[in-house]
């Protein structure tokens, strides 16, 4: 391994001193406080749009067959009472009122009928607002506070569990499991065309040739590897920490829900677990970008690669349901040890509490050996392909060589 | 008798049907500028990357100092490929300080030596820029630099002049002539006979895989009846393209 730390220096150094690595790594939780403040501003606003809208007086005409509305109220809206619905929306039809609202005989079954002028696409909704807002104050004037709560859905439950006698909350136990499979998201989804180009620029930039005569293969691979590590470390660490940052500063502004991180479990048998198959994963599909790219001759060719390596990776998050309520499901397992597919699976399962340690166990142990495979596998691609500038090396040259 | 740096001994290399080399041998000795020569395809190129190790040859043996060739430190070699380029997006700087220490040198002394070796080809103002803003002209001067870094003990040239302006093609003349009185050993690969007149001491003309002519100048001159080796290479590969 001699020359490692230099290869490793150097990949590293001509990384961060690139503008654009910091630009998209401190661009990523700018645009998600962006994105937060935007949603926040914009709901706010609306509800606000919406109060508005639905306190404006309007003129309005009821019948009411199913005999729920309070009269006081219908009073209270100034509302007056048609004979019959044909009338209520002549009513509206010539100008008289503003709306009609026809109430049913049997408002379970059958919509409550609205009739109005329109008032733009936004603001139309105040009829609708207003057509419930009299059938629940008409109802709550009758029923107590309780019930009231009840029917409107504001009722909170304090739920305490207990494992093995003590009390237990898999909620808070799974937050910082779950954290590694939020890295491993972040890692792979911003660094793997990264891991891909590693190896192509060599070959690209005809560079190959007189490196190759200064540095052994397995050491240019393994420095390269080594520094996309340390790189996604220095990734994860300059996302994370301007997202702690900014989620204390701006908890109170933004209404984000509060976490109180005292309250958080720690189950250290999963905390490794989930640190165990991050690392392992990262590193093997780190070689696996790298073999990739060593096989192709330009970065062009290199990207459709990326999208079916992406898609084997996030493809079992739509199986999502399936690994939290029947883990023993055939599909669940074969995705939990097949090392291409294996990464979401296992983190997820770690992070909700199923993978046994029998299971984490083994899929280590493919993981490990599969990582060990793969970055051997692109030592001897690279060294093949190397000199290959024009084509890509086919599966059956890369193990015929000998 | 000067002892060999170089063996080929019974080299044939086959890629799948085609068979580029055939059974060749030859040495190269320590201290002389040995031309290897042949048109284009003859196999030059595929022996020396056999030489050092890129390819894996069919049949027969290819040594340095005795043993085939690995990236240890053991032979200081500068090595000037045919297919040759440098890393665009970096520096010339950081570029030649990053193939120095990987040829052994120190991070300081890689700095120094570069920074004198750019002053001496006029780019002593270009160290911090990047190699894609460099004419192709001083890209050329940047990768002659690294190839020479570490003083090495033997050069391998291939097609040393291909693209090179004549103010290039002049400084890289210079600089294989400082290394050949310094006793470095030195492969040239080309097709330019009057630089293999100028430089070499023994040549090894290649035609289709084999040995068409190897010894000294003067011994294959007189081989061929005192003709000069430009008549000796058209009389050697008749109507090919030897451009």
């Amino acid at each position: 391994m001699h020359n490692l730390g230099t290869v490793f220096s150097f990949e590293f150094l001509r990384t961060v001193k690139k503008k654009v690595f910091w630009i998209s790594i401190l661009l990523f939780p700018v645009m998600i406080a962006a994105i937060a403040a935007i949603a926040y501003t914009s709901g706010k606003a609306t509800d606000e749009a919406l109060k508005e809208s639905q306190s404006e007086k309007f003129s309005l005409a009821i019948v009411d067959e199913s005999g729920v509305v309070s009269p006081q109220l219908i009073e209270a809206f100034g509302a007056t009472v048609k004979p019959d619905r044909e009338a209520g929306v002549t009513a509206v039809k010539s100008g008289q009122v503003d709306a009609f609202f026809y109430f049913p005989s049997d408002i379970s079954k059958n919509p409550v009928e609205i009739y109005a002028q329109d008032a733009g696409m936004f603001d139309n909704s105040k009829y609708d607002a207003v057509a419930k807002l009299l059938l629940e104050q008409s109802v709550s004037s009758s029923v107590s506070e309780s019930v009231k709560a009840i029917l409107q859905g504001n009722i909170t439950t304090n739920t305490v569990t207990y494992k093995d006698g003590v009390e237990f909350d898999g909620i808070k136990t799974m937050i910082i499991p779950g954290i590694f499979l939020v890295l491993f998201y972040f890692v792979i989804a911003m660094f793997g065309n990264q891991m891909l180009n590693s190896t192509v620029e060599e070959k690209e930039n005809r560079v190959i040739e007189m490196l190759l005569t200064s540095v052994e293969t397995r050491t240019l691979i393994i420095g390269k590897i080594l520094a996309l590590i340390v790189l996604g470390l220095v990734q994860v660490l300059l996302i994370l920490i301007p997202t702690i940052l900014g989620y204390l500063l701006l908890k109170d502004q933004l209404s984000l829900p509060s976490l109180d991180l005292a309250s958080l479990t720690f189950d250290w048998g999963r905390i490794a677990a989930g640190f165990a198959i991050f690392v392992l994963s990262f590193l093997f599909f780190t070689g696996l970008l790298v073999t990739i790219g060593a096989s192709v001759p330009t970065a062009k060719e290199a990207g459709p690669f990326i999208g079916a390596v992406m898609l084997l990776i996030f493809g079992p998050l739509y199986a999502a349901s399936l690994f939290v309520s029947n883990p023993e499901a055939g599909i669940v397992q074969f995705l939990s040890y097949f090392p291409l597919t294996a990464p979401i699976p296992l983190l997820l399962r770690n992070a909700i509490g199923n993978l046994q340690p029998h299971e984490a166990l083994i899929s280590l142990g493919i993981l490990l050996v599969c990582t060990v495979l793969v970055v051997n596998l692109a030592v001897r691609v690279f060294r093949y392909g190397a000199l290959e500038y024009s084509r890509k090396l086919s599966f059956k040259e890369i193990l015929g060589k000998n | 008798m000067t002892k060999a740096i170089i063996s080929v001994d019974h080299f044939t290399m086959k890629f799948g049907d085609t068979t580029v080399i055939d059974d060749l041998s030859f040495e190269v000795r320590r201290g002389e500028t040995f031309g290897l020569l042949g048109s284009n395809g003859s196999g030059k190129t595929t022996t020396i990357r056999a030489l050092l190790g890129a390819y894996i040859p069919t049949a027969g043996k290819l040594t340095i100092n005795g043993k085939p060739y690995r990236v240890d430190g053991s032979v200081r070699l500068g090595y000037l490929p045919e297919e040759r380029g440098l890393y665009k997006k970096e520096s010339v700087i950081d570029t030649m300080v990053y193939f120095g220490r990987l040829k052994g040198m120190s991070a300081r002394d890689a700095r120094a030596w570069s920074q004198q070796y750019l002053e001496r080809v006029e780019l002593g103002d270009k160290a911090g820029i990047r190699l894609d803003k460099l004419s192709g002209g001083q890209q050329q001067k940047v990768q002659l630099g690294i190839t020479v870094m570490n003083n090495p003990e033997l050069l391998i040239l291939d097609e040393p002049t291909k693209g090179f302006d004549p103010v290039n093609r002049r400084l890289l003349m210079d600089i294989i002539e400082e290394h050949q009185k310094k006793g470095a050993t030195a492969i040239y690969i080309t097709h330019q006979m009057e630089e293999v007149e100028r430089l070499c001491d023994r040549i090894l003309l290649l035609k289709n895989g084999n040995a068409a002519a190897y010894g000294t100048v003067k011994e294959v001159k007189k081989k061929y009846g005192g003709k000069s080796l430009d008549d000796i290479f058209v009389e050697i590969y008749g109507g090919r393209d030897n451009a």
